[in-house]
């Protein structure tokens, strides 16, 4: 089952620490939303309210258009996939799994075929009869999300799920996530710090900070165009340059360029390492030094000094075809387009 | 140095072990008085032991007190865990302290207050009292155990059985009290030891029916006889069946 979820003016305190301010957010249903930020700005809180586990001080929250906002956990059409997984060790995964048909009145053999079912949708068919103990952290995360899979919620809600585990199997469980989400159409909240897995998995990215939803959307508007300063920066390398609104467009260091801007005196152009390039492009960067580059497979990672500027360093990231030496010239330029540009933060 | 240090664990050892032995050994002595020459073996002292009926009643009234009283220290002890590690209560520390200080007070001082209580409440002295002077003694420890084991973990599954659809009984039956279940385990099986062994307060809060120990303090004040050493080594042999029960029950499974 699926259904979608309205959060309506949610602010949260603890004591005098405010951890979430004005949040309004629409999700709708079968959508997979990520909730993404750095540490302390707000999204777990935020997912615990959703669960129940918080009662938030202001604001409503909505499930499958019912207000939903002071139900006990047990009550809601939300589970949850906890961050250190919170299986039952005295439990086989069977058990673990059909716990909640347990609790919903499910007969013995119905809530093992169920059981059963939810561990082979995960990848652990015959694995009924193991203890959780006996599982690497892979593994355990997979029956932690059969066990909240099994009672058919409207919606999940995933607490930093991958955090526990090494990169690759990140990458492969991101992957499995998103296509057992597909697969069931559930709605499904995942809160991670981690904007490459965002990226990987989300149809939509919510960026908070400071308890602020600072954007959302689309990864691929989200990175490209990203509503503020800070959703610029933690999505990804980003060059900033000083910029000034003048009489021929934007003026930077390296010569101006026309691009609509906000009213501000002193303004921040962001550009990504990708957008820099050594053919021609309407934003002309100019001859630049190299200070050093690296080859990183799918590209070249480089630093340059431009001529114009010498003391700035620009990162840009160059096909893979050749590696510059260190102190050769080359001329640079950037699209437009990919440039974002946001009044300078004090 | 290492003949010394051997000669030492030898020493410490016997120095445990050497009265208990004795004790074991003129259990079987066949004289009438348990001192050297050993003679024997014999088993008539234990057969007069089993005859007692004085001596057998006491020690079911010490078997059936010691598991009463360990397993009301148990919940009790669970019960104040529980509440303290998952509710901000107001002045929770100073209950804390208020709920261990009794391991501080001698059991003199705790059987004489409680004889003074009880007196005044016109209660008759009974084996109910005994077990209520053990559960006195044993309920800061079973909490102490069982708190000192109440961690984040339980506390996420039990977060996650709430989520699960849960009430508060099922997440406590189904989830923390077995999670919990070595240390539970422990707290009872040393709680039923001490009760079993505990000799002033059972002899202070009891009158006509009594303990193991308080029957065997007055047989003592006849003198000494195998029939002692007897029932001492029987005590001692349902001890260790004990100590062997709880290690073979709780220890080894964690591993």
């Amino acid at each position: 089952m699926t259904a979608p979820v309205q959060l309506r003016g949610l602010n949260h305190f603890f004591g005098n620490f405010q951890a979430l301010k004005d949040i309004n957010l629409e999700i709708a249903a079968g959508e997979y939303i990520t909730l993404l930020g750095p540490s302390g700005c707000g999204k777990t809180t935020l997912l615990s309210i959703m669960g129940g586990f918080i009662e938030p001080s202001e604001g409503a929250v909505l499930i499958g258009g019912k207000d939903t906002t002071r139900v006990p956990p047990a009550r809601r059409p939300t589970t949850t996939v906890f961050q250190d997984y919170a299986l039952f060790p005295h439990m086989t995964l069977r058990d673990n799994v059909a716990f909640g048909l347990r609790m919903a009145g499910a007969n013995r053999r119905d809530r093992h075929r169920r059981a059963d079912e939810m561990l082979a949708l995960v990848g652990l068919e015959g694995g009924g009869a193991k203890r959780p103990h006996e599982l690497s952290g892979g593994q355990r995360q997979r029956v932690a999300l059969a066990r909240a899979l099994a009672v058919d919620p409207d919606v999940l809600l995933l607490d930093e799920p991958l955090g526990a585990l090494d990169l690759k199997l990140r990458r492969a469980m991101q992957d499995e996530l998103k296509s057992i989400q597909r697969r069931i159409g559930t709605t499904f909240v995942h809160v991670t710090h981690d904007q490459e897995e965002a990226m990987a998995i989300a149809d939509r990215i919510v960026v908070m900070n400071a308890g602020r939803i600072e954007d959302a959307g689309p990864p691929a508007r989200i990175y490209q165009k990203p509503a503020s300063l800070f959703t610029a920066g933690f999505m990804g390398e980003m060059n900033r340059i000083p910029a000034r609104r003048g009489d021929s467009g934007l003026e930077t260091p390296f010569g101006s360029v026309n691009l609509a801007s906000p009213e501000a005196s002193s303004l921040i152009l962001c550009l990504r390492p990708e957008a820099i390039r050594t053919t021609q492009a309407g934003f002309s960067i100019g001859p630049a030094r190299v200070r050093d580059a690296a080859f990183f497979g799918t590209h070249v990672r480089a630093h340059f000094s431009p001529d114009a500027e010498p003391d700035f360093v620009l990162v840009a990231h160059l096909p893979p075809g050749r590696v510059p030496d260190q102190g050769e010239v080359m001329t640079l330029w950037a699209d437009p387009d990919s440039i974002s540009v946001f009044p300078q933060e004090n | 140095m290492r003949s010394l240090s051997w000669a030492y664990l030898v020493a410490a050892f016997g120095f445990i072990y050497l009265p208990v032995a004795a004790l074991v050994l003129f259990s079987f002595q066949s004289g009438g008085l348990p001192v050297p020459p050993f003679e024997g073996p014999s088993l008539r002292w234990y057969a007069d032991v089993i005859g007692d009926s004085d001596l057998m009643g006491a020690l079911l009234n010490s078997l059936v007190v010691a598991l009463f009283s360990g397993a009301v220290s148990v919940a009790l002890g669970f019960c104040a865990a529980y509440g303290l590690a998952r509710h901000h209560l107001p002045g929770s520390t100073l209950m804390r302290a208020v709920l261990i200080a009794p391991m501080t007070v001698s059991y003199l001082i705790v059987g004489l207050g409680l004889l003074i209580v009880l007196q005044r409440a016109g209660a008759g002295l009974s084996l109910w009292t005994v077990g209520i002077g053990h559960v006195v003694i044993n309920l800061p420890l079973c909490f102490a155990i069982i708190y000192a084991t109440m961690g984040a973990q339980q506390q996420n599954a039990e977060r996650a059985a709430r989520d699960l659809g849960a009430n508060e009984a099922q997440v406590v039956l189904l989830v923390t009290v077995p999670m919990l279940a070595p240390a539970i385990l422990a707290a009872f099986f040393l709680s039923v030891t001490f009760s079993w062994d505990e000799f002033i307060i059972a002899f202070l809060l009891s009158r006509f029916d009594v303990t193991l120990p308080v029957e065997i303090w007055s047989l003592l004040r006849s003198g000494l006889s195998p029939k002692l050493n007897a029932i001492g080594s029987l005590v001692f042999l349902i001890s260790v069946a004990g100590v062997v029960a709880l290690e073979l029950l709780v220890f080894r499974k964690r591993q």
